[in-house]
């Protein structure tokens, strides 16, 4: 394992602590789903996109926005580490007329490129970003991150329909496919699947991941567009509140209102995981050192 | 007080021809089109400017959200096509990711009302206005007569922010001088004491044929035009209404929650009447569109008549 890969994972493990700390702002949100694609959320904005946060609104900036809005906690706390705002602000979350709300306001946040939160409407979005910076001759990109359970919305695959049509090679779209939403496992409530053929047919090209695999969500990510000429899709295979051992592959972790008790568990078991991820990069960088000598 | 001239002229043509000035001096301005562009006036643009009309197929919702995403990256999207598809169809992509995101777009119902007489209940769109302006900071426009639609379109596109304008299908006569358009302002069309008639849209040529017989007959009505429902110029319809005591207001609108609603708001404190003319809260029927103006009395011999009850 490469030292930039154990580095992207301890930015995701510092993420995940500060989603923990939102939750104990606002007691309540939709954990879930945001750590289920923090690992990819932190890979964008650490490895992938070409961003400056203190220009944020530079036109030749990529753009990443949340199809899946509630998820929203994961973009704060990768915007806070990555320099957008200060950590400490995300204890306002949840709170009256704080900048952090359950969905993203691009108005209040820096870095947040759309007001999702409604499902099925961040594909179009991004398809009318990328066509707008490709008229433009830019090299910017967009990428977005949908959830398996907001496929029904039939707005999708007009998005999916527009992408495709005119080529739009610089959107990636990442599903999060963590095969639970509020009522149980998405394949029960409706079944999209087989959501990496769906896509395929609609003329994108296409991969399957784990998406809870730094590695694996770097090197697919790098790698777009897959095809030129093509909308790329990256079906993410993740688990529900991942890193939470007690919380994940739950439909209870969709929308969690921990108590204090499970709160503390919960970040102790992630302050581990990063004590952890520290040491093996202690290690490692170690290791190297050693080796180059 | 009628038309400037006999010559009847197609409203969708003069819209598409107005962009496409516009666009000549502005790269920026981009169409979008649901299998709706040429039906929409954009014959021309498309032939010149092909790299800036873009074409996505029947699918409202879905070309919202481009549209939305267009304007974050600078453009000005245009996305004009069937009334009631633009705001019904779309209405969460309209409220979600063209008001709450601020975006500068400009949406265009074309076939408003019940021009698409014979097509019936599904292709009419008499709830526009209402759900429209309900959405905070999107502007509804509503021109009156093919100059207002000139100059109406090259304010929408000279403003910055969301709107809604409603056109219709069926050729209309020139009704005022051309000037520029400034978004919240109504038109006096005829100052008088006896009460004030508001009109939006391109009703507003029937309404101003039914108060030249009104005014022949004695009744000193005042007759304003009103092309903006949102935000409505109050002002001018206070100081009106505070001259005349009564208010009648002319719609091709369900009377429930479009200009008579939006009257009413701003008068409702003032101790006036107010009277409303519009459609009748059902699904309308079908015919040729004269016929349905007179079915459901907003031709000019109706109007006259309903006009005269509510003066006795």
């Amino acid at each position: 394992m490469s030292a930039d890969v154990l580095a992207l994972e301890i930015e995701a493990a510092r993420a995940r602590l500060l989603v923990l700390r939102m939750l104990q702002a606002g007691r309540s949100g939709h954990v879930g789903g945001a750590l289920s694609c923090i690992d990819i959320v932190t890979a964008l904005y650490f490895d992938i996109l070409r961003i400056d946060p203190r220009s944020p609104n530079d036109g030749t900036r990529d753009r990443f926005l949340l199809s899946a809005g509630h998820k929203a906690m994961a973009q704060y706390a990768v915007l806070a580490r990555r320099g957008y705002f200060p950590e400490d602000l995300l204890d306002t979350y949840g709170g009256l007329d704080s900048k952090f709300a359950g969905h993203p306001d691009m108005h209040k946040v820096s870095g947040i490129e759309a007001n999702t939160g409604a499902l099925g409407h961040g594909l179009a979005i991004a398809a009318g970003m990328a066509l707008g910076l490709r008229m433009d001759g830019t090299a910017s990109r967009v990428f977005t991150i949908l959830g398996d359970g907001e496929l029904p919305e039939g707005s999708n695959w007009e998005g999916a329909s527009i992408a495709a049509h005119h080529g739009l090679d610089n959107l990636i779209a990442v599903i999060d496919v963590n095969d639970l939403q509020i009522s149980g496992r998405t394949t029960n409530v409706m079944n999209m699947e087989p959501i990496a053929d769906k896509f395929e047919a609609f003329g994108w090209a296409v991969t399957t991941i784990d998406g809870n695999n730094m590695s694996e969500v770097t090197d697919t990510l790098r790698s777009a567009p897959l095809i030129q000429g093509r909308p790329t899709a990256i079906v993410a295979r993740t688990i529900k509140a991942k890193g939470i051992s007690a919380l994940e592959d739950t439909a209870q972790s969709h929308y969690w209102k921990p108590d204090a008790e499970a709160l503390l568990e919960a970040h102790v078991e992630l302050t581990n995981t990063l004590v952890q991820k520290i040491k093996a990069r202690s290690d490692e960088l170690m290791f190297t050192s050693r080796g180059t000598k | 007080m009628t038309s400037l001239t006999e010559e009847l002229i197609d409203p969708r043509k003069t819209f598409g021809e107005a962009v496409t000035s516009f666009a000549a001096s502005d790269p920026r301005v981009v169409v979008l089109s649901a299998d709706s562009g040429n039906s929409s006036g954009f014959g021309t643009f498309m032939r010149e400017y092909p790299e800036r009309y873009l074409e996505f197929g029947i699918q409202e919702h879905g070309v919202t959200g481009v549209a939305s995403g267009l304007a974050s990256t600078g453009k000005i999207p245009v996305f004009a096509a069937i009334a009631t598809f633009v705001t019904c169809r779309n209405f969460e992509a309209f409220r979600n990711d063209i008001a709450y995101m601020r975006q500068n777009v400009k949406i265009v119902g074309r076939n408003g009302g019940m021009t698409y007489s014979d097509l019936g209940p599904t292709h009419y769109s008499l709830e526009d206005y209402a759900i429209i302006r309900m959405l905070p900071g999107v502007v509804v426009l509503s021109p009156q007569d093919p100059g207002e639609i000139r100059a109406a379109s090259a304010a929408m596109l000279e403003h910055d922010g969301p709107i809604y304008m409603r056109i219709g299908g069926p050729l209309i006569p020139n009704l005022f001088p051309e000037e520029p358009f400034v978004i919240g302002k109504g038109r006096l069309i005829a100052a008088g004491t006896r009460a004030t008639i508001v009109s939006t849209g391109p009703v507003t040529a029937e309404v101003m044929k039914a108060v030249s017989q009104l005014r022949d007959d004695g009744l000193d009505v005042e007759l304003i035009g009103m092309p903006t429902v949102e935000p409505i110029d109050a002002e001018l319809i206070l100081s009106s209404a505070a001259k005349t005591g009564h208010v009648i207001t002319i719609e091709e609108h369900y009377v429930r929650g479009g200009l008579s609603a939006a009257v009413s708001e701003c008068i409702s404190s003032q101790g006036v009447r107010h009277d409303s003319i519009g459609l009748p809260h059902q699904h309308i029927t079908t015919g040729t569109y004269s016929g349905l103006l007179s079915h459901y009395r907003l031709d000019a011999p109706a109007l006259h008549s309903r006009l005269s009850e509510l003066l006795r």
